[in-house]
């Protein structure tokens, strides 16, 4: 049932698959409209926009777990059934969606197989056939990994080759891979992009949706842009320089540009770090953080940077070393003596971390301050009230009311309410761990305004983030981690990309370097 | 190449305590060999202080005792493993107990043995059934609706009891409890079918790997194209005629049924479920892993007779049996742990 034997590169002018004006709304809100768009056989064809532009409805649409409104989707001229998985299939749609599709608990070749199953009699499985198979498969993308091994216990770049190979097991045409790189290294991303060139060449088409400039600029055919669910444009990728992408995508001059004039004049030091060790973790961190001031931290994945942060909120106990706000030192390891101290932290995972998510935005402004806005000890609606709404006016969170469910804004807004939710208790020194990841272009300037603004008014600002231009654009002074040491210091004049990385690699790896910038430091660095 | 983060993603346990936690890992994945291992240890163990444990009657005697236990379990494996619960095993074994008896007894309905079995086993498959449509279709949180079934069932019980035992049953249906095959009681035939049914469905067949897939990744499988509700309705469904099958083949053992049949019944069965390393989230366990549970906490009450430490000792079986539970939801908590730390 397989062909394993590659094919022949297929001439790439004619489309294969056309969507026709495919049209979906939820509950109302339109997700997409009348979106046309059509896909060459060995096609790598890039889909961007930002969050909520209906990338993810277009792909579910095609894939067949959502039925769309009206349009059709038409595979060689024959029509698709709408919302039918397995007719998707059987045309050779498949989608790697952005949320796991594997199956921990189980080997590889249950996750190839599952629920195609090969059989030798009726129901009973055919083992050794799915086995060889699998192992053919396998070889194919140029990856040896042990099939019986559940899949929790490998890498998740190992687990998503899987996920490549069960899409090849079924023949498939198309291959829709949503945001792919965004938990790779950067030599799994190297590795990813092999094999689709590879899968390219044997004439699969690849959808490929990337938030990543650098990504789309290295691999795609053609891009495809959605902006609130209607079609922007399809063009060759040679014919659409960066500026005209993002304009495309945001609808608007980005006011990013403002690279803001650093604000210079600091005040007293707010947050001072002395020789602060966690053996396995980080050692030996020493560096302060004044008033009105940003510090970047910059670094690889791993490199300790955010349990530092961890550390320095109380959620970690350090081993050695001090912790002192405004020259008085903090009670090592608790969270309470922290915020006390006037310390926030607005952790990396605002969705497990920084929300409750089902619960509204206005509970979820309120849970930090919830003590102090009593009266005679009950809680003061009339306090409450005031101060969500002064929290939604100088964040700008854009919610019909403050009583719908955080779960149901975008990323920049949810990522507002969580920053939100701290600076709530009026802190004076901010932890910032990955403040926009996930958040769209437009949203991430609002973000960044805001941000300054604090800086602005007095905040001690320490901001870890693996976004280079991100960091450049907001600190003023940064800070470089590699394997648990601080590796370097740059002020904001001599600060570059490229020698933030050159702290940041492990020594002797130059050539490493050049490799990683050209991947695109997005990839080097999202990885970092 | 580039940095060391990718080298240490490559490899998930770090090279210092590798042996141990691998160790750890296998153990609490393959939770058979544990269950396996402690089975052996307490055999040899309470058979060195009293050989006449390891007799053959009394091995007998305590494989009679464990199969009912062994051949609900299968059927519940299937259930948990889908991430659902069915706590409603127990009363139902008990008014299955009524029906059979009331059903062939000369007093009541006197129909034929074999009619009398055959709707027996309808029966408990149909509450099994609309124990899995409830839950299905209905979408109600397994937990409560099998609890609603549990309280309904015993209700039921009851009012057909009348407050009567049922001491009348015909010797064609003691045959099931007390007939042997090949000299070997027909109990034991019955379990050894449906553990090897069992095993043959969870390993070999598409629907049983569905299972696992379903109860791993339930979202994952309808991307799959898996109609997950059919495979929970599945679950359920054999369960509710696995406990029929357990009590046709253990009920006629006794000459009279009382309505204090099934007492119990479920909490040894989810014991052997939890136990044989079945993960109550789902997408982990086995039906052999469950069956080995069965025979070891089987082993708790002769074991406490056997050793002779008195009378009040046997009053030890229940908590004993309650600290195994314990001991296998920890022995899970630990693995995760030394796997999420392994993955640092």
């Amino acid at each position: 049932m397989l062909s394993l034997t590659g094919r022949k590169p297929v001439d790439t002018r004619e489309p294969f698959l056309e969507i026709h004006e495919l049209s979906k709304s939820y509950a109302g809100v339109q997700a997409l409209t009348d979106v046309s768009l059509n896909i060459r056989p060995g096609e790598i064809h890039a889909l961007m926009g930002e969050n909520g532009a209906g990338k993810s409805t277009l792909i579910k649409c095609l894939s067949g777990s959502v039925r769309a409104d009206s349009g059709a989707v038409e595979v060689n001229s024959a029509l698709l059934p709408a919302g039918d998985i397995a007719a998707a299939e059987a045309a050779g749609i498949v989608a790697l969606h952005q949320e796991s599709t594997a199956f921990p608990h189980l080997g590889a070749i249950d996750n190839i197989f599952i629920g195609r199953e090969l059989r030798r009699a009726p129901g009973l499985l055919d083992r050794p056939r799915m086995r060889r198979e699998a192992h053919l498969l396998m070889e194919r993308l140029g990856e040896s990994i042990d099939l019986d091994r559940p899949l929790e216990d490998l890498s998740l770049a190992q687990r998503q080759m899987v996920g490549i190979a069960r899409a090849l097991s079924r023949r498939s045409r198309l291959l829709i891979l949503d945001e792919p790189t965004a938990s790779l290294s950067a030599r799994e991303t190297q590795t990813l992009f092999r094999i689709l060139r590879q899968l390219q060449a044997e004439g699969v088409a690849i959808l490929y949706i990337s938030h990543r400039l650098e990504e789309v600029y290295a691999l795609a055919d053609r891009v495809t842009v959605l902006r609130d669910g209607r079609l922007i444009g399809t063009h060759p990728i040679g014919d659409v320089d960066r500026g005209t992408l993002v304009r495309m995508m945001v609808g608007r001059e980005l006011l990013e540009q403002e690279q803001s004039e650093s604000i210079g004049a600091t005040g007293d030091v707010m947050l001072e770090v002395r020789g602060l060790s966690r053996p396995g973790e980080f050692a030996d961190i020493t560096f302060s953080v004044c008033a009105g001031e940003i510090v970047g931290l910059a670094g690889l994945i791993g490199a300790g940077r955010t349990e530092v942060a961890a550390t320095i909120f109380g959620i970690e106990c350090a081993r050695q070393g001090s912790i002192l706000v405004r020259g008085v030192p903090l009670i090592p390891g608790s969270v309470r003596a922290s915020i006390a101290g006037g310390i926030a932290l607005v952790p990396e995972d605002r969705q497990h971390e920084g929300l409750v998510l089902p619960l509204s935005v206005r509970d979820n402004l309120l849970l930090s301050v919830m003590n102090s806005l009593t009266h005679i000890g009950f809680r003061s609606r009339w306090k409450e009230r005031a101060s969500v709404e002064k929290s939604m006016r100088e964040l700008g969170v854009k919610a019909a009311n403050p009583g719908i469910a955080v779960n149901t804004l975008s990323g920049g807004n949810q990522q507002k309410v969580s920053l939100g939710k701290w600076l709530a208790t009026e802190p004076r020194i901010l932890l910032l761990d990955e403040p926009t990841r996930g958040v769209d272009v437009g949203a991430k300037a609002e973000v960044y305004r805001l941000i300054r603004s604090l800086a602005r008014s007095g905040m001690a600002t320490l901001l870890i983030s693996s976004d280079l231009p991100e960091i450049l654009a907001l600190s003023d002074r940064i800070l470089v981690m590699r394997e648990g040491r601080l590796s370097g210091e740059l002020s904001r004049a001599e600060a570059t990309e490229e020698k933030i990385l050159a702290f940041a690699l492990p020594a002797g790896l130059d050539a490493s370097l050049e490799t990683a910038t050209e991947t695109n430091i997005a990839a080097g660095s999202k990885a970092v | 190449m580039t940095n060391r983060t990718v080298e240490t993603a490559d490899t998930p346990i770090p090279s210092g305590n590798r042996s141990l936690s691998t160790l750890l890992h296998r153990l609490a994945r393959q939770r058979e060999y544990a269950v396996l291992a402690l089975l052996i240890v307490t055999l040899s163990v309470v058979g060195a202080v009293n050989p006449a444990f390891l007799s053959g009657g009394n091995l007998r005697d305590m494989l009679v005792q464990d199969a009912p236990i062994v051949i609900a379990a299968c059927g519940l494996t299937f259930v948990v493993l889908l991430g659902e619960i069915d706590i409603s095993i127990g009363s139902l074994m008990g008014l299955l107990a009524t029906a059979l008896g009331q059903l062939c007894s000369p007093s009541h309905a006197a129909l034929p043995v074999w009619i009398a079995v055959t709707l027996t086993l309808l029966l408990g498959t149909g509450i099994g059934l609309l124990n899995g449509l409830m839950v299905t279709l209905g979408r109600m949180p397994s937990i409560i609706v099998t609890l609603g079934m549990l309280t309904v069932l015993s209700g039921i019980n009851l009012l057909l009891m009348n407050g009567k035992w049922i001491t009348d049953l015909p010797p064609g249906l003691r045959w099931f409890g007390v007939g042997t095959m090949l000299g070997i009681p027909i109990c034991l035939w019955a379990a050894l079918f449906v553990v090897l049914g069992a095993v043959l469905l969870a390993r070999e067949t598409p629907l049983g790997r569905r299972i696992y897939a379903a109860g791993s990744n339930p979202d994952a499988a309808r991307l799959a194209g898996l109609s997950v509700w059919k495979l929970k309705l599945f679950a359920f469904t054999l369960t509710g005629f696995l406990t029929a099958v357990a009590t046709v083949i253990s009920v006629p053992r006794l000459s009279v049924i009382e309505s204090g049949v099934g007492q119990g019944f479920e909490l040894l069965v989810v014991t052997c479920v939890v136990v044989g390393g079945t993960s109550i989230s789902g997408g982990r366990g086995s039906i052999i892993g469950s069956a080995l549970a069965a025979l070891l906490l089987g082993l708790v009450r002769p074991m406490l007779i056997f050793l002779r430490l008195g009378v009040s000792a046997s009053y030890w079986e229940r908590a004993i049996q309650g600290a195994f539970i314990l001991l296998a939801v920890l022995a899970d908590h630990l693995a995760r742990r030394t796997r999420r730390d392994a993955r640092r």
